[in-house]
């Protein structure tokens, strides 16, 4: 498995915030509660963001994995270099 | 030997600990009872639109495969009760009788939601926002049902109205409180979510208590306390919970309104942690006990237990958060919001920009409720945090305009 895009379905999130938690340096909350992933060069929207493009370069697969399995309401979304969806699991 | 983990409780404390105590001993013997014949599934997601209006599939509610309780080596015994604890004699006994040995014991227990002790609590059409098992009640009740009430003004009050809204049901709220979650909120706050409920037809009766549910068998209508009949098919009650703690209590672990825990979720006994909704840990950013029910809380005191339980050393120390929202509002909980005899509060803000108040314990802030102005809430967690004198800056925090950010 490799993440290469990550993306919060902003109508999903209810900013209970544990991805921010679980990976502080690749999740914020935005303005009106919702989950976003920080970009390179400081706009950070609800993506779907590239892998290469995060504000991050060092986090490591397990740890977004992490974030994202322990989001409650399961609103991040995770897919594979062929954009295959890793998680939630299909 | 291996060492025999127990975990009471199979919400997602119970799980986050046993999935922790895994990664650190990879032979210890565990195994979750848990009350509930299901494995781990969002709470969460049974009282959110998404959910209860099939928006996302039904099988999201699962946070773990059946599969994963086994390839992790893990004893799920679901649909059970643990009825006793002996400390001394390191065992657990169920409501079937079994009795289950330990070396190391979690209580994540929950919190239980009150009832209704009124004539006709028991009727068809009651209904609590508790489990899988509660929702798998209430939501299809809610497509039939036409007229709905709903008891309580908190967290479950304002979501199960959202709920009945949006099934289109026509929606009575009825508080005992003279404005909506007083005194958590104060006024000028109530004010704005009841104003929000009505704006989108709820009806909202203040300061009645329900004195009966009124039917045959089943729910027709509720009665308040100064003879307002309201019909519906039916209620959804949300009146607050309670720690399930007589468990712990009878074995003599400390309790007060939850289990009592250091900062690394240790009982006065033993061998015993506790954790999640039923954990009243010890906090140093609050310096007081604290209990805390929310999602995020509760698996990071799993997390924390579970890493003590196997041989680990760790604090737990967060800023709580809790967060709701609906009907065009933002309701965000940060820190301490409860208004104690010792606590001081400043205002920010109003309806129209956001209204938050701010909450003091002598020259500290130690919480915030805030309703549409969520953009504040990191920066006030760290203000929370740093535990900063902030006595100096009174002015600042009652401007909406001055960013907090700037705050030293």
């Amino acid at each position: 498995m490799s993440i290469a895009k990550i993306e919060v379905k902003r109508d999903l999130c209810i900013g209970a915030s544990p991805c921010v938690v679980a990976a502080g340096s690749v999740f914020e909350l935005d303005a009106e509660n919702k989950a976003i992933v920080k970009r390179q060069g400081g706009v950070s929207d609800s993506g779907p963001i590239d892998r290469a493009a995060l504000e991050d370069q060092g986090i490591d697969d397990d740890t977004i994995l992490m974030a994202a399995q322990s989001c409650p309401v399961k609103a991040i979304f995770l897919y594979d270099e062929t954009g295959k969806q890793i998680y939630p699991e299909v | 030997m291996p060492l025999r983990y127990l975990i009471i409780g199979g919400g997602v404390a119970g799980t986050t600990a046993a999935e922790t105590i895994r990664k650190n001993d990879p032979v210890g013997e565990i195994t979750i009872v848990s009350d509930e014949p299901h494995r781990l599934y969002s709470r969460i997601m049974i009282s959110k639109p998404h959910y209860f209006l099939g928006k996302v599939p039904a099988e999201h509610i699962w946070l773990k495969k059946e599969s994963w309780y086994g390839e992790q080596k893990i004893s799920l015994m679901a649909g059970k009760r643990a009825v006793r604890l002996d400390p001394d004699g390191k065992k657990v006994v169920l409501d079937d009788g079994t009795e289950l040995g330990y070396d190391r014991l979690l209580l994540a227990l929950g919190v239980c939601a009150r009832r209704w002790k009124i004539p006709g609590a028991d009727r068809k059409g009651v209904y609590y926002v508790r489990t899988l098992d509660d929702f798998r009640q209430y939501q299809p009740a809610s497509k039939v049902a036409r007229q709905g009430v709903v008891v309580g003004g908190g967290a479950i009050g304002f979501e199960m109205c959202e709920m009945m809204s949006l099934s289109g049901l026509e929606t009575t709220l009825i508080i005992r409180e003279g404005h909506y979650w007083d005194p958590v909120l104060d006024q000028t706050a109530g004010q704005m979510v009841e104003s929000a409920l009505e704006n989108h037809g709820v009806r909202v009766i203040r300061g009645q208590y329900v004195t009966e549910a009124l039917g045959d068998g089943s729910l027709t209508g509720v009665r308040t306390e100064n003879g307002t009949e309201v019909p519906c098919r039916m209620a959804a009650v949300g009146i607050g919970g309670f720690c399930p703690h007589v468990l712990a209590e009878e074995a003599g672990i400390a309790v007060n309104w939850g289990i009592r825990t250091d900062g690394k979720m240790g009982t006065n006994r033993p061998d015993i942690w506790a954790a999640g909704d039923a954990a009243e840990y010890d906090d140093p950013i609050f310096g007081e006990p604290t209990v805390f029910g929310s999602w995020s809380n509760a698996q990071n005191h799993g997390r924390v237990a579970g890493i003590n339980m196997s041989g680990g050393d760790e604090t737990y120390s967060r800023v709580t958060f809790y967060a709701v929202s609906g009907f065009g509002l933002n309701i965000a909980f940060v820190g301490k919001v409860a208004p104690l005899p010792d606590r001081t509060f400043v205002s920010r803000g109003n309806p129209e920009v956001g209204y938050g108040r701010l909450v003091l314990k002598g020259n500290r802030l130690v919480g915030a409720q805030l309703i549409n102005r969520t953009p504040e809430v990191s920066a006030i967690t760290r203000l929370i945090e740093t535990r900063k004198d902030i006595s100096g800056h009174l002015d600042q925090l009652a401007d909406a305009g001055f960013d907090l950010k700037r705050l030293p």
